[in-house]
């Protein structure tokens, strides 16, 4: 019994990696296989197409909307079901991860832009989408330029549901109550934030334990401190080093700002949400975020008291009007589909609709294709009327570091990011740090 | 054999099954990991075949291997002190408390929990006490303010906090295990040695210890493997930060396989990790037979 248990101990640890890969796969086999015939023999055929997607709450004007639209498909089209599996973000990830290993990916899947999505389409796992963005004239449909992030060698593997900003989110009330003003340069920030630390008001809110959400706003202080776009690039492409003054000033003023003691305590053990409901529950003052929490926001117990803000220029450098771009995870085709036509005709028809009735759902703030409407009208609320106007005034801007650099390298920015939560460290480490991981990573 | 009175083939035909099952789930996949750990692969593309190189940053450039190593190591080492006390535990209760059922179910109450919840409820605790957090409310509450930390994100304390939880988590299970231990031990014995004037922490030492040996193994074997394969609760707690603060092996294959998308990397360190098991296993089989030897 002892030898058994210890036995299977070694077992379970030696194989973790490999159990893992074992929750993937739902896999679409009913229906046979001939995508090839002419399309009116293939419409007779029953079909299943698997939709893996990311809104699985039920709450969600995303989720009410997919599974609207997927119902009137399936109602249209009697031999075509379509199943849904819907998963949370990181579940997603990794679950895509899996089934890509084994090449048993879902028919439709999410993916994330530029650098994140390189291994997929670089494994030829993804099917191009660009004769399919033709008809209908889908491709129109799309925010200029917005394309290009999901784009490689001309061809265009995946259609984004979001196309967001990063902006500060502050709240009115709190604001009020420390007698002061919206911060125009970072060193006002700063002092907003010691005088609302001075009153007893929590200054920033953060959920630190997914460490992304410190990045992203690392990375904003970048692209002020490197006066504009394209730092990132700029090292891919060996002009520049980790170790540029432009990356050394962002580290200092980031520690600044948590030297202030910006962050509630225990930053790096609040995740995304934890850290957004100290926002929305009224508990900090300002929250730093990607557009998207817009309509999180507007369903809380703060809602009509927040306003938005552009992140401030940092030592005079920078300009306001270039924000973070992050151009939303994106769906895609798997290239080893069963039921390629149907699923890029299913796919065209969702996307085409998608505008709209996302306006109607009033979750169409920050989504990726042009919406024809009023807002205003419709009943938006004024803070979502506030970030729709920011968006008007973007002037470029840069994407966050994981969508810019291979995951390895990324990992290592992540980590050392979290660690100036935890702890002081000269900015000079800080960047030898990242220069070496990427060059490291990048052979 | 031929006491069974059958034949081999029939022998071999029914353990074929299982066999075959457990060779599938368990060898095979060592063996694939190992293999995998050979590999420069992200785990979706080509892979390309590398031999040891993964093993040469692994052992001589990851920085954070070793000191995850050690923080393994330190977690099988306080897992395994927690034992003896266990079994204190289990032996005042067997000789104080008449009907202990319920106390020893309440001490097992905690590892029936789901580790996700357990994970969560800790957290709560360990909370800066603005959010909340109980311990340090306590803390300050009986005037010692100044012993308060953030607990979980202070580099320093964190692996600590979660040393602890575990220990409190698996308290219970290794008391269980040691009392049914102690309830095995035929009651005349000790009623023998009264009368040769052996009572109390006497007729344990020279009594319930000796007979318990094989079940303080099987307590020493489970905390040490289960310690090496922390993962769940150091996920749910930390996630293995404030930068790598909290990582341990089992954490740092998770990282690297999926978060760095470096399969064949985060293989090899699974490899490593199955691999010290074994060893370790070996090492501590080797240490209970001398002392099985010394005391029977």
């Amino acid at each position: 019994m002892a030898k058994m248990s210890k036995l299977l101990s070694l077992v379970l640890t030696g194989t973790l990696a490999i159990s893992l890969t074992a929750c993937g796969g739902s896999k679409s086999d009913d229906g046979s296989t001939s995508s090839t015939g002419s399309s009116s023999n293939t419409s007779e055929k029953n079909i299943t197409i698997t939709f893996q997607n990311i809104y699985p709450d039920p709450t969600d004007p995303k989720n009410q909307l997919m599974n609207k639209l997927v119902k009137q498909y399936e109602t249209d089209h009697p031999n075509i079901k379509i199943e849904l599996d819907s998963l949370n973000t990181d579940q997603q990830k990794l679950k895509l991860k899996t089934q890509a290993a084994s090449k048993e990916m879902p028919d439709i899947t999410v993916v994330n832009p530029s650098a994140q999505m390189k291994p997929f389409v670089d494994a030829k796992l993804l099917a191009p989408l660009n004769d399919m963005l033709d008809q209908n004239g889908l491709k129109d449909t799309f925010q200029d330029g917005l394309l290009d992030w999901y784009s490689f060698d001309g061809n265009t593997y995946a259609l984004p549901d979001g196309n967001n900003i990063a902006v500060v989110y502050y709240n009115k009330e709190l604001f009020d109550q420390a007698g002061v003003k919206v911060p125009t340069t970072f060193e006002e920030m700063l002092d907003v934030v010691k005088t609302l630390k001075s009153k007893g008001i929590q200054p920033m809110a953060i959920g630190e334990k997914d460490s992304w959400t410190g990045s992203f706003l690392f990375m904003n202080m970048l692209l002020r401190t490197n006066n504009g776009p394209g730092f990132l690039q700029d090292v891919l492409d060996k002009k520049k080093t980790f170790e540029d003054p432009a990356f050394v000033e962002a580290v200092n003023a980031f520690e600044s700002l948590v030297q202030a003691g910006a962050f509630q305590d225990g930053a790096t053990s609040f995740d995304y949400n934890a850290g957004e409901n100290l926002f929305k529950t009224g508990k900090a003052a300002m929250y730093f975020m990607g557009t998207w929490a817009t309509g999180g926001i507007e369903t809380s117990s703060v809602n009509g008291k927040v306003g938005v803000f552009k992140f401030p220029t940092i030592n005079g450098k920078g300009n306001p009007d270039e924000f973070m771009l992050a151009p939303g995870s994106a769906f895609a085709i798997s290239a080893d589909s069963k039921h390629l036509e149907e699923t890029k005709a299913f796919l065209n028809w969702f996307m085409m609709s998608f505008p709209k009735e996302a306006f109607e759902a009033k979750g169409a703030v920050g989504i990726g294709q042009k919406v024809d409407g009023d807002f205003k009208a419709a009943g938006y609320s004024d803070m979502a009327m506030e970030v729709l106007n920011l968006f008007k005034e973007v002037k470029g801007g840069d994407l966050a570091f994981d969508n810019t650099m291979n995951p390895a390298t990324a990992q290592v920015h992540l980590t050392s990011i979290q660690n100036l939560f935890a702890q002081k460290k000269d900015a000079a480490e800080v960047a030898k740090e990242h220069q070496a991981a990427f060059e490291e990573n990048n052979k | 054999m031929n006491v069974l009175k059958v034949s081999r083939l029939t022998i071999a035909a029914f353990v074929l099954p299982s066999l075959i099952i457990y060779i599938g789930i368990v060898f095979v996949p060592i063996i694939v990991s190992m293999y995998s750990g050979l590999l420069d692969w992200n785990g979706i593309g080509d892979p390309k075949f590398i031999g040891l190189e993964n093993f040469k940053n692994l052992f001589f450039h990851d920085p954070v291997f070793w000191p995850a190593v050690k923080r393994t190591l330190m977690f099988a080492v306080f897992s395994m002190a927690e034992i003896p006390i266990a079994l204190l535990v289990a032996i005042l209760l067997k000789r104080y408390i008449r009907r202990p059922n319920f106390l020893v179910s309440s001490y097992f109450l905690p590892v029936i929990l789901s580790v996700v919840i357990v994970g969560q409820l800790w957290k709560t605790i360990y909370n800066p006490a603005s959010m909340g957090g109980m311990l340090n409310q306590v803390l300050e509450a009986i005037g010692l303010g100044s012993w308060t930390h953030s607990w979980l994100t202070d580099p320093s304390v964190a692996m600590y906090s979660l040393y602890f939880v575990a220990l409190w988590q698996y308290l219970g299970y290794h008391t269980l295990i040691q009392y049914t231990g102690i309830l095995n031990v035929p009651e005349e014995i000790y009623e023998a040695a009264r009368i040769d004037g052996a009572e109390g922490f006497t007729a344990d030492r020279y009594i319930t210890f000796p007979n318990i040996i094989p079940i303080f193994k099987i307590s020493i074997v489970l905390a040490f493997i289960g310690s090496l394969q922390s993962f769940d609760m150091i996920m749910v707690m930390t996630g293995g930060g404030p930068a790598h603060a909290t990582d341990v092996i089992s954490t740092h294959m998770y990282n690297m396989s999926f978060l760095s998308m470096k399969y064949g990397y985060g293989s090899s360190i699974a490899t490593f990790l199955v691999i010290l098991c074994l060893f370790a296993t070996f090492l501590i089989n080797l240490l209970f037979n001398k002392l099985e030897k010394r005391f029977s």
